[in-house]
């Protein structure tokens, strides 16, 4: 179990202008299990490449418990890597794949037995040692992959869109698996994810990475509800901003106004027949019925507001007049960055 | 430093590579070129004229290239339905017939050529043009029917019922749009069949029985113990087209290139 | 156009069919007739056995020639073989973009003229030898080593490596560039270092092509007659060479005695051939 440092990465590619990583910086606590939530060209796997040493960074340090990993090999290192493809080697079987880091340790043929049934059990697929990769359906394959980087007893399991690639059903049932293993094993875990709901779910903390920067770092929940920036929020599927003013003062004569930017949730935006208070007038432009809430898209002065409303919900024709109303309670400030 | 090494390590690998082609441009440009001198002493087009303005030469090549386009466009001609029906159909019997069309190429065309000897010289057919032609078929037509139904296997005949939903007769289809879909692999089935009859040996000289000179033949017996300008000219003259053709198709030659070279 | 196909696939079948079936038949039919001595050339009807006993004969030169070629075939392939791994995996670990068209640019060299080029190369009074006597090793063309047209068949397996190394690395190099970087990546990451990944994961990537490949140039080696007939010597001679020449002998008894070196030959390389089928299959 490791606690990780990074510390300032820098990193631009030879042949490019701009750089993938400025100044990027991450602190993972032992035991933990992390989430970076970054679109595609958002520098997760240039960061990735960085931790597992397939290329250096141009500045800055990465550090296990404290001490540098920069200089040593990458095959010594303890970052094992997962990805969206299983890469289980096609001329091994099953336990031959999960082995080979121990194998290549030189740790001895009982040890390694113990360990491979100890894995699969682990992976709920106990007795397919003897498979051949091709044998095995896409979730079986991510789970051996999973115990196969497992097995070495990794300082850092990273973990790179490991589910993309899979059904709803079997994603959903992997992501409770790893859930229960990173739990059950304390490992120091990275999960690498563009998909919102699955950074969420994957998660002590979650980072959302944009353009090589970090634009905010916390707790899934909190990030959910209040972001505290125009980018976390728009990562966090918010759409509606307000521009407004703050007025606060004690007395009449002390009023003071400050220019702030508002959001508001989606889900928390009401669409309806009469005028209440903070609401505005909108032609609807669309109505979705989406099973378990309806989404509404409102012309308002010139811009579209997207909201959604639980089951059972008004189907509003193309064309109606409603009013949008932004309820007071839900609307949090948000900063210009 | 180290970035030296692979260089030179990889200018030695070409070298070697190009050194018969080279050897062969020194000797054919070359006069009066005796044993201790370790290079060329004099340049000159006159022997490589000689050569050409022998009429078995010319005669050699040209009969060569006759019955290598023969032997292409009739590969071509039968290997093209076979191969469609290979790439795009499942039916029983479809291995054994794979079986068959591979075993020309495990056969060696020693045996092909000793066993088909016989039956031409029967039927008239040895010591001509047709019977050459006919003996050459045998290790192209799998090559070409290999080539085209791999191709096949990638081909979407949804555009052939595209077309025909559009109007165009069968035979516009066919025209328009499924040989234009497998124009690149044709491309290559065709120049690889001409190669393969164009460098044929064996079964030239068993089902020719010296009636029939191509190049390798007269090649072949100058090197039995002619002059070594001689034998270089032949040889360049021999491998022009492959090289025109390999440089030509370099890029899609990595999936194509290794099948064919069984059959020189 | 599909009702055509779905119809009768035969019927597309039927043209490259029944060439292939009619040649290959009769070849087949008439060098087992004329292995058994039915020359119907002169007339002989009658089967017998006995070109078969005087090839088999302790005492034939079949013997003699069949252990030349198999040395030639067996040394040829086990040095291509371990060459051309050595290569490839040295080229794909260092990416060069002409590296395909240079290994390519030698397929266009037929083995005929690659024998030739050797000839002109290595005779004794070829250019190697003519470089040997610029630095004084030698002062005439008899002290230059007998290389081509030796009774080692130097020469002929020389000819052979220089055409079946690059063909062997291409094939390895093709396994090695489609099966993804990645496995290498992922078992570094999984702790193997430089000489544990060639060991662990190349070489049993490439080993079911190099494995297949090796077979199918022995299968060539072995049949294949222009090598071994212009760069080899009267005695021993190649199996092929044997067989040739027997059938074009003018007595018509070595004719028979040809076809039956030719179907052993043919035997033994179809063996061989299935052997290597069996393991591409293997390997899908």
């Amino acid at each position: 179990m490791t606690a990780v440092n990074i510390l300032s990465l820098h990193k631009t590619y030879p042949n490019q202008s701009a750089p993938v990583l400025t100044d990027f910086s991450l602190s993972i606590n032992n035991g933990e299990m992390i989430a970076l939530l970054g679109p595609s060209r958002s520098g997760k796997s240039t960061l990735l490449k960085l931790i597992t040493g397939i290329e250096r960074p141009d500045s800055g340090d990465i550090q296990f418990d404290g001490s540098s990993i920069l200089n040593i090999d990458p095959n010594k290192r303890g970052a094992v890597l997962m990805f969206q493809k299983s890469y289980l080697f096609p001329f091994l079987n099953v336990a031959e794949n999960i082995s080979f880091g121990l194998k290549v340790q030189g740790v001895s043929s009982e040890t390694i037995g113990a360990e491979v049934k100890r894995m699969l059990d682990l992976i709920g697929l106990p007795g397919i040692e003897k498979r051949k990769p091709g044998q095995l359906s896409g979730g079986e394959g991510q789970r051996v992959a999973l115990a196969r980087a497992l097995v070495t007893n990794p300082k850092l399991l990273l973990l790179d869109e490991p589910l993309s690639s899979l059904d709803t059903s079997v994603r959903m049932n992997l992501q409770e698996a790893i859930r229960d293993i990173q739990r059950e094993l304390g490992v120091t875990t990275m999960f690498v994810t563009h998909d919102l709901g699955e950074a969420m779910a994957m998660s002590y903390r979650m980072a959302l990475l944009l353009n090589g920067e970090i634009v905010a770092l916390d707790r899934p929940e909190n990030l959910f509800h209040h972001p505290r920036s125009l980018a976390a929020a728009k990562f966090m599927g918010v759409s509606t901003f307000l521009n407004g003013n703050q007025v606060w003062g004690p007395k009449e004569a002390e009023v003071e106004s400050y220019k702030k930017l508002y959001a508001i949730r989606p889900e928390h935006i009401l669409v309806q027949k009469e005028a209440s208070e903070n609401s505005v007038e909108g032609v609807v432009s669309d109505c979705i019925f989406r099973g378990e809430y309806v989404e509404y898209q409102v012309a308002v002065d010139g811009t579209t507001v997207r909201a959604q409303m639980p089951m059972p919900a008004t189907m509003f024709p193309h064309g109606e007049r409603v009013y949008v109303n932004f309820p007071r309670q839900y609307l949090f400030e948000v900063s210009h960055r | 430093m180290k970035y030296l090494t692979t260089s030179s390590l990889r200018l030695i690998l070409y070298l070697i590579l190009i050194a018969p082609f080279l050897l062969f441009v020194a000797y054919a440009f070359s006069t009066r070129w005796f044993f201790p001198h370790p290079f060329p002493i004099e340049w000159t087009v006159f022997t490589f004229q000689r050569v050409l303005d022998d009429t078995r030469t010319i005669s050699s090549m040209a009969q060569g290239l006759w019955i290598a386009l023969l032997v292409s466009v009739l590969s071509l001609i039968l290997g093209f339905p076979a191969a469609r029906v290979l790439g795009l159909r499942r039916f029983r019997g479809r291995h054994l017939v794979w079986m068959l069309f591979f075993l020309p190429t495990i056969i060696p065309p020693l045996a092909i050529g000793m066993g088909l000897n016989i039956l031409f010289l029967q039927i008239g057919l040895a010591g001509t043009i047709p019977g050459v032609v006919l003996a050459h078929i045998i290790p192209t037509l799998p090559y070409t029917i290999f080539t085209l139904s791999s191709a096949f296997a990638r081909f979407d005949e949804n555009y052939e019922f595209q077309a025909l939903a559009l109007g165009a007769s069968p035979i516009q289809t066919f025209f328009k749009v499924t040989l234009r879909l497998m124009a690149p692999s044709l491309v290559v089935a065709i120049l690889f069949a001409f190669l393969i009859s164009w460098s044929q040996y064996l079964l030239t000289l068993l089902i020719g029985g010296g009636q029939i000179i191509t190049l390798p033949i007269l090649l072949f017996s100058a090197a039995s113990g002619g002059n070594p300008s001689t034998i270089a000219t032949l040889s360049l003259l021999f491998i022009a087209p492959p090289v025109l053709v390999i440089v030509a198709t370099a890029r899609s030659l990595n999936r194509h290139g290794n099948e064919i070279r069984e059959q020189y | 156009m599909r009702d055509k196909f779905i119809f009768s696939p035969w019927l597309s079948l039927a043209p490259a069919m029944t060439i292939v079936l009619i040649l290959l038949g009769a070849s087949l039919f008439y060098a087992i007739a004329e292995s058994l001595g039915i020359i119907s050339v002169i007339g002989q009807n009658e089967i017998t056995l006995s070109a078969f006993r005087d090839t088999l004969n302790f005492h034939s030169e079949f013997w003699i020639s069949l252990g030349f070629s198999l040395w030639i075939s067996i040394a040829s392939t086990l040095i291509s073989s371990a060459v051309a791994l050595l290569l490839a995996v040295w080229l794909s670990e260092h990416r060069g973009n002409t590296d395909t068209l240079a290994l390519n640019w030698n397929l266009a060299f037929p083995h005929l003229v690659w024998s030739v080029a050797l000839l002109l190369f290595l005779s004794q009074s070829g250019l190697l030898a003519r470089w040997a006597a610029m630095i004084g090793l030698i002062s005439a063309p008899v002290d230059f080593p007998v290389l081509v047209r030796d009774r080692f068949g130097i020469g002929i397996i020389l000819s052979y490596l220089g055409k079946e190394i690059p063909f062997l690395t291409l094939i390895i190099l093709a396994v090695l560039r489609s099966q993804s970087v990645e496995y290498d990546v992922v078992a570094e990451n999984l702790g193997a270092s430089k000489w544990q990944r060639l060991r662990y994961v190349t070489i049993p990537q490439v080993l079911p092509a190099l494995l297949a490949g090796a077979l199918l140039v022995f299968g060539f080696i072995f049949s294949s007659y222009e090598v071994p007939a212009l760069l080899g010597i009267g005695y021993p001679r190649a199996l092929p060479v044997l067989a040739l020449r027997s059938f074009l002998d003018a007595d018509l008894r070595a004719r028979s005695e040809g076809m039956v070196i030719s179907l052993i030959i043919t035997f033994i390389v179809m063996v061989v051939a299935v052997i290597s089928l069996r393991l591409g299959e293997r390997k899908e």
